[in-house]
């Protein structure tokens, strides 16, 4: 990211109102590699497609702010590899994690892991200061610690139905499943932040919070996103882009300032939810607009957002989620210019 | 006179032991199976879908209502066989080829089974042929395909196609559903039916079978 980007991102957060509205989109694997010509196994493990990739979505799209930057991921088997979960890659497909918690009881064996030396994590930092050199020269600089959140970390440590049945069967152990994960994600972040100092800003994405009650956001949610969030960073950014009505009124008080939601809300719901404390990213259908809808569909649905929102201070235009794989040039290009034309 | 609330309340609070303690005692104390099934369960899990669409229930309350009902239904099945009663109707699940998430799917077999309908739960990562064998097999009526990620959806339409070229696509209706699905997809893949959630596979269902 560029620090003029920064600083924009920063300013709208700060609640200034910009003209023209800045637009932005997390981008990754799997729209990037496929966007750029390479299979997700290549951009994985040859650092050239993941600079290349980056670079030329960078250059087509020199308006826009592409988040979180250049970041550390192997996809979803990140922060599981490190507890021991086996990754699984196929030439082009997204890469998963198999499950390493057979039973709420094998919580008690589970150990914090180190993520200076274990799983896939090595591996993300290496990357990026392998990197680094030609990203600075690119006029970037590396600016957020990126990791799954707590509850999405867990759903991948022993499945998504197992987990979200045991908060209910056996509270207590998930408790501490997520004591275990978030004491990791503490460490992971401040390693990230070690590594790269021009880190100033923290990035979860977590969409099983997404799925709970209120009671149970309050138990097994809320608490742990306010201990994985719990550093100096200026821009703490929040993904979920499932069902969002749940966490929203809490994410000022975890210290989120920054979210990324789905479709399932409109932006002043968002804005009235989060007592217009958190800026926001959105929020165009992904996959039926940006993806598989004409020029014309994005048109619409920019101009369709833009005339509903009511306060148009604390927003960047994106899409709900990140951008959806098989976006084409030409849709990304028409949201780009739409945002431009009508927020000058 | 044997106190369906009792039952219907344990299948609803997801209470899985006192739910098979209250199936055992109606069996003992001479309720019919299908009694089980129409005065509990299925207004039960109707319930459930009710609190669901309203908010008041997520997905967790979802997971251990149908985990109550799967425990009863594994004591039901073999007396339901036995006296010959004939099921609402027969459906084949699975999650699509290459993609391992399950919870939509498990949450429909339960919705489904609490319905009343003969699940054939294929799994995850269900290639088109599994579908197509398992649906001749069973003689199913529908065939139910999930998907969670963006990037498996286009396994849908393999499948659907794979049971057209199979011969199977005149007498199975398939229905769809997952969180990047929607009704315009589905109707672009030629499917028969679309559920928004778990909640609407009951009424979906029927729906496509004239039950």
């Amino acid at each position: 990211m560029k620090q003029e980007q920064w600083e924009t991102l920063v300013a709208v957060i700060r609640g200034e109102t910009l003209r023209p509205l800045p637009t932005g989109f997390i981008i990754d694997c799997p729209w990037l590699p496929n966007w750029a010509g390479h299979a997700i196994l290549d951009y994985f493990t040859d650092d050239r497609a993941y600079l290349a990739d980056n670079l030329k979505a960078i250059d087509a799209f020199p308006s826009t702010i592409f988040l979180p930057g250049f970041w550390s991921e192997y996809g979803m088997c990140t922060e599981p590899s490190a507890f021991g979960a086996v990754p699984v890659w196929e030439e082009n497909e997204f890469p998963f994690a198999k499950k390493v918690i057979r039973a709420p009881a094998d919580v008690e064996r589970l150990e914090k892991p180190n993520p200076r030396k274990e799983g896939l994590l090595p591996f993300v930092i290496k990357r990026l200061q392998h990197l680094e050199p030609e990203i600075e020269k690119a006029g970037h600089k590396i600016r957020f610690a990126v990791a799954r959140g707590p509850l999405n970390i867990a759903s991948f440590l022993m499945g998504t139905t197992e987990f979200l049945t045991a908060i209910k069967t056996d509270p207590e152990r998930m408790r501490q499943l997520l004591a275990i994960v978030t004491d990791f994600l503490v460490d992971w972040i401040a390693f990230q932040r070690e590594c790269f100092p021009s880190i100033d800003g923290v990035l979860l994405l977590d969409d099983i919070v997404g799925f709970v009650s209120k009671r149970d956001f309050e138990t097994f949610g809320l608490p742990y996103l306010k201990r994985a969030f719990d550093t100096d960073v200026t821009i703490k950014f929040f993904h979920n882009d499932a069902p969002c009505k749940v966490c929203a009124p809490f994410l000022p008080e975890i210290g989120v300032n920054f979210l990324n939601f789905g479709v399932q809300h409109t932006l002043n719901e968002m804005k009235d939810w989060t007592g217009g404390k958190v800026a926001l990213l959105g929020n165009v259908p992904p996959r039926d607009v940006l993806a598989d809808g004409s020029p014309e569909d994005v048109r619409r649905c920019v101009t369709d957002l833009l005339s509903a929102v009511e306060d148009r201070s604390r927003l960047i235009l994106s899409c709900g989620g990140g951008m959806p794989p098989g976006a084409p040039t030409r849709n990304i290009e028409t949201f780009i210019a739409t945002a431009s034309e009508l927020t000058r | 006179m044997y106190d369906f609330a009792k039952f219907r309340e344990a299948v609803l609070t997801g209470d899985a032991a006192a739910a098979v303690s209250l199936t055992r005692q109606a069996l003992d104390g001479g309720v019919e199976p299908v009694d089980l099934i129409s005065q509990g369960i299925s207004p039960a899990m109707n319930e459930v879908g009710r609190l669901f669409e309203e908010g008041e229930y997520f997905v967790p309350e979802l997971l251990i209502s149908a985990r109550a009902t799967k425990a009863v239904f594994e004591i039901l099945r073999p007396l339901l066989a036995k006296k010959g009663v004939q099921s609402a109707g027969r459906i084949v699940l699975g999650t699509v080829q290459g993609d391992l998430h399950d919870i939509g799917k498990n949450l429909v077999a339960a919705m489904l089974e609490g319905g009343g309908f003969e699940v054939t739960d294929l799994g995850i990562n269900v290639a088109p042929e599994r579908f197509i064998a398992a649906a001749r097999d069973t003689q199913a009526q529908i065939i139910g395909l999930s998907a969670l990620l963006t990037t498996t959806m286009p396994a849908m339409k393999t499948a659907i196609d794979a049971f057209r070229e199979a011969g199977i696509r005149g007498r199975v209706k398939v229905m769809i559903g997952g969180a990047p699905i929607t009704r315009s997809y589905a109707e672009s893949i030629g499917a028969d039916g679309y559920g928004e959630n778990a909640a609407v596979s009951v009424d979906l269902a029927r729906q496509l079978i004239g039950a």
